[in-house]
């Protein structure tokens, strides 16, 4: 159509595309208790990332062939769950603790941005691109048999409900569609509802900070959660204050990455595992997930066809001391 | 519009009689939807002639539909597919006759709000396409009427018109059991204002047709002894009174369908041909079902009384 | 896209269904309402076009499948991947939605882990060999128990928009919905795209063989084929309203009301591939050599302007003003 004479912009609406860097890396994604638990808690779990930061550049040089690869590194932190301290107080704390470790920290992230970001309904817009795995059998007459608000990775167990007269069956266990032999079936919770609000659970929220950083999220085909950058001054007193994604340092690579690597204690295990299970479920922007892709070509990086693949994890040991708490 | 038919008690003739009403109206040129959810005993397809190999073959009828297992229940043609003679040959200018059978071997099932929103999804949808839509429901205070006063009940079915026939056998037991089934407690009113009705307004849309009466001035009974003719006339005026007394009388009375042996034995349609040329069934009762078909839409027959 | 290398993707088969229905709407939307109806999903834009008439196109939404494809040789070829589905809204008046899928001519063995499938939207790979004719075939002739259904995720589509709450729900008058088949066979670049057939079926059913290069998107043919389904509808539905009792037996005032729906609501839809993408316009042209659907539409709106000139000659002014 590009030689056509009219256009009507309505008609063919655009996605723009975003900058990639070679990798994104997770420094950390803490919780209201960890910071309870004072400085010290801090210092222990940047002196254990700090390692692990090591041996994810050497991987990611490996894979551009020796040329220095355009690295990025986030933090997140939690303010959706529960609200701690200010980040006035807390944040030059972070950066101190960062800092001492030698880690530097390019990016730094509010989790209730990917809930809400600039007004934009980011997770809203996500869980409208899920596309549920279908089981076997599954031929579009039926409908998603989704029970709403929660994603799995097979075929529950059936409900008991039976016409008059209809067939009495016992108890049939769940199945995992991708199983080989044996199920490990997943049932995900997406959100809850709160007093007439929706919360989104710490795994939908992950999967949208995963999609964040691989550069596929659009609304309308413009970039969201693009970075704002920092002046230097106080952080404000107010986390509602703090732009959702703060550029800390203005030389940094680009924030958005071809690929991630986060670095987490192992109790989030089995979160990021529901993270994938999300992803793998996930319809991306085709637009967006066409600009990776040529990009990454491009630069002779493909990328895996999977978006869940293109995330890694390096789980260690949680260098709390203290009781381990549940929830992320 | 949506014709609803119920009856108080089995044996009331409803199916038959509604689908002959379908009949009577697709011959006059409209296009008329039939949908059986006699869900416990699916046996529409009967009425019209329609073997149930095909049904069987098919697969995904009503019960599927509803149980959210096929996005569309299947569609039967009548004039197309029938095994009756006369059927297959309608007249030009009819309209379209379609049937919606249940599955074969369906059962009843509790109803739940899955259920009722495929179902309002499908009573509106057929409202846009047929002139008339008429829905056979299981009899007495069933999950069937359940179901479809709760979906006539959604405020975006507010714009289709429903109307609901009641039929019942001119007998002490029905009529009381008629006037129970709608008036009385946990019956269609009642149940249809629990689930967001207007009172007024859905009395309003209910008429009864009395099925199989006999009629003492009919040449059926121009053979019996003066006593029992007294009788006849005796016991008829008594009903009158009782279905008077019961709230159901003659104000609320869409029509009588008359004591017909065809309709009673055959449980099918009655065409034209077995009034003029084989003469089997009778001439009254051919009748009384064309004015009760015409009746449906004349709001005459439907302002409050 | 992206295919792994070494991977047989040659694209074999394009199939879709196309659902046709009046909108459930006394009065016929805006661009603005038509937006908001079709905004399937609030991140993604609605085509809306105003030139040459208003449309409105939705973003397209996937529906995961792994079942049988239906083969009208009775092959068993079990496949998995997504089926592309959209919504269209012409002059806010005729509603459609299109559910559509290509398959390559092989596929792997296993099923993959279904990210691989959802990068992927609107392919269905088959396990082994795509039997392409027995699967066109299959295709055209409909789903048997348990088959790939296109028609049951177009229809689920529609469903979904006919209950949104912009919708008023009521119709100026009864229509009946069609459904429109179709099937592309790939041939290689370059080729000229041909229609070969188009058959009128009983049931308010119609089906449409193409040949298609293979550098024409799906979505394209999906636009043609809606664009070929619309006209059908029209024409189809015009002579539903001109052959119905209602109409051949009425006179005066009965027959012009019989006739008005058309006049307001259809008469000014029929423009023929005004949205149909420059490469399969010429497509057209075999419909209106044989049977010629522009020559038999003019001929209806020349009837139904006779009944009207005729019906207001004879009638009092007042009867026509009334409607």
């Amino acid at each position: 159509m590009s030689e056509a004479v009219f256009r009507e912009t309505t008609a063919q609406p655009r996605t723009r595309s975003v900058q990639l860097s070679h990798l994104s890396l997770e420094l950390g994604h803490l919780y209201m208790e960890d910071f309870e638990a004072g400085p010290e808690r801090l210092r222990a779990h940047f002196a254990e990332v700090r390692l692990w930061v090591e041996a994810v550049r050497a991987s990611a040089a490996r894979r551009t062939g020796g040329k220095r690869p355009r690295i990025s590194t986030c933090f997140l932190i939690d303010d959706y769950f529960t609200r701690f301290s200010t980040p006035a107080e807390l944040l030059p704390l972070v950066l101190e603790e960062a800092e001492k470790a030698g880690l530097a920290i390019d990016y730094l992230a509010r989790e209730s941005g990917c809930a809400v970001a600039d007004r934009i309904e980011i997770a809203e817009s996500v869980a409208h691109r899920l596309v549920e795995s279908p089981p076997p059998g599954s031929n579009g007459s039926r409908p998603p048999v989704g029970q709403t608000g929660w994603l799995a990775n097979g075929r529950r167990t059936p409900t008991t409900e039976r016409a008059a007269l209809g067939e009495v069956r016992g108890w049939q266990p769940p199945e995992e569609t991708a199983a080989r032999n044996h199920s490990v079936f997943m049932d995900v919770e997406l959100w809850s509802e709160q007093d007439g609000r929706r919360l989104w659970s710490c795994p939908f929220l992950a999967a949208v900070w995963q999609l964040a950083r691989l550069g596929l999220l659009r609304h309308l085909g413009e970039p969201v959660l693009v970075p704002r950058p920092w002046d230097g001054a106080e952080f404000p007193h107010d986390w509602d204050r703090l732009p959702p994604l703060l550029q800390l340092d203005p030389r940094a690579a680009a924030f958005s990455a071809y690929r991630t690597c986060t670095l987490l204690p192992n109790r989030f295990l089995a979160v990021e595992d529901a993270v994938r299970l999300i992803l793998d479920q996930t319809q991306v922007d085709a637009e967006a997930l066409r600009q990776v892709a040529a990009r990454s070509k491009g630069e002779g990086l493909e990328v895996p066809d999977a978006v869940a693949q293109r995330a890694t994890y390096i789980f260690y040991e949680d260098p709390a001391t203290g009781p381990v708490s549940g929830g992320r | 519009m949506l014709i609803f038919a119920a009856s108080d008690k089995g044996g009331t003739g409803r199916s038959v009689t509604s689908a002959n009403l379908a009949y009577h109206r697709a011959l006059a040129g409209d296009d008329v939807c039939y949908l059986d959810f006699d869900f416990g005993s699916p046996t529409a397809s009967a009425v019209f002639d329609v073997a149930d190999a095909r049904l069987a073959l098919e697969g995904g009828g009503l019960h599927s539909y509803l149980g959210g297992q096929v996005v569309e229940p299947e569609r039967i043609d009548v004039w197309a597919v029938t095994e009756h003679q006369v059927l297959r040959d309608p007249p030009p200018g009819c309209g379209r006759l379609v049937l919606m059978p249940g599955d074969v071997g369906g059962g009843e099932f509790a109803t739940t709000g899955d259920h009722v929103r495929l179902c309002a999804d499908l009573l509106m949808k057929l409202s846009y396409e047929f002139d008339l839509v008429f829905v056979d429901l299981s009899a007495g205070r069933s999950y069937a009427v359940d179901m479809v006063l709760e979906a006539t009940a959604r405020p975006e079915m507010s714009q289709v018109t429903a109307r609901w026939l009641v039929f019942h056998r001119w007998t002490r037991q029905h009529v009381a059991a008629a006037a129970s089934l709608v008036l009385g407690e946990r019956g269609i009113v009642a149940a249809g204002v629990d689930r967001g009705h207007d009172e007024e307004e859905l009395r309003g849309a209910i008429r009864f047709v009395r099925a199989a009466v006999p009629d003492p001035e009919s040449p059926l009974w121009s053979q019996v002894s003066p006593t029992q003719s007294a009788w006849l006339r005796k016991a008829d005026a008594d009903l009158k009174q009782l279905a008077s007394a019961h709230g159901i009388g003659y104000s609320q009375v869409l029509g009588s369908v008359p004591l017909e042996p065809v309709l009673q034995w055959r449980e099918q349609l009655i065409t034209d041909e077995d009034v003029l040329d084989s003469q089997i069934a009778n001439m009254e009762t051919w009748q009384a079902l064309s004015r009760l078909a015409a009746r449906l839409t004349d709001d005459k027959h439907w302002e409050q009384a | 896209m992206t295919r792994r290398p070494g991977q047989p993707a040659r694209p074999a088969l394009v199939c879709g269904e196309v659902r046709t229905c009046l909108l459930a709407s006394f009065q016929a939307l805006d661009g603005r309402a038509a937006a908001g109806l079709l905004r399937l999903r609030a991140d993604e834009h609605v085509r809306i076009s105003e030139r040459p008439n208003l449309y409105a196109l939705s973003p397209e939404t996937l529906t995961g499948v792994d079942c049988r494809l239906p083969t009208a040789d009775g092959s068993k070829v079990r496949a998995v991947g997504t089926v592309a589905a959209r919504a269209a809204l012409t002059e806010g008046r005729l509603l459609q939605a299109t559910a559509w899928f290509s398959a390559p001519a092989a596929g792997p063995d296993t099923r993959r882990p279904w990210g691989h499938y959802l990068v992927r939207p609107g392919v269905v790979e088959p396990f082994g060999r795509l039997p392409e004719q027995a699967t066109a075939q299959g295709v055209l002739r409909g789903p048997g128990r348990g088959e790939l259904d296109l028609g049951a995720v177009a229809e689920a589509l529609l469903a979904r928009l006919l209950r949104h709450p912009l919708l008023d729900r009521k119709v100026p008058f009864k229509s009946r919905r069609t459904h429109l088949r179709w099937v592309a066979r790939r041939v290689p670049e370059g080729e000229r795209a041909e229609l070969t057939r188009f058959t009128l079926a009983e049931d308010g059913l119609r089906t449409v063989e193409l040949r298609l290069p293979e550098d024409t998107p799906a979505a394209a043919a999906a636009g043609l084929c809606e664009d070929l389904a619309l006209h059908d509808w029209l024409l189809t539905t015009v002579v539903h309203m001109l052959e119905s009792g209602r109409f051949a037996a009425a006179d005066g005032p009965v027959a012009v009301q019989a006739l008005r729906p058309a006049v307001d609501h259809l008469l000014h839809l029929w423009m023929p591939h005004a949205r149909v993408e420059r490469s399969l316009v010429h497509l057209w042209e075999a419909l209106e050599r044989e049977p010629g659907f522009t020559r038999q539409w003019q001929n209806l709106v020349q009837r139904i302007r006779d009944q009207l000139a005729v019906q207001a000659i004879r009638l009092p002014h007042q009867a026509l003003s009334t409607n």
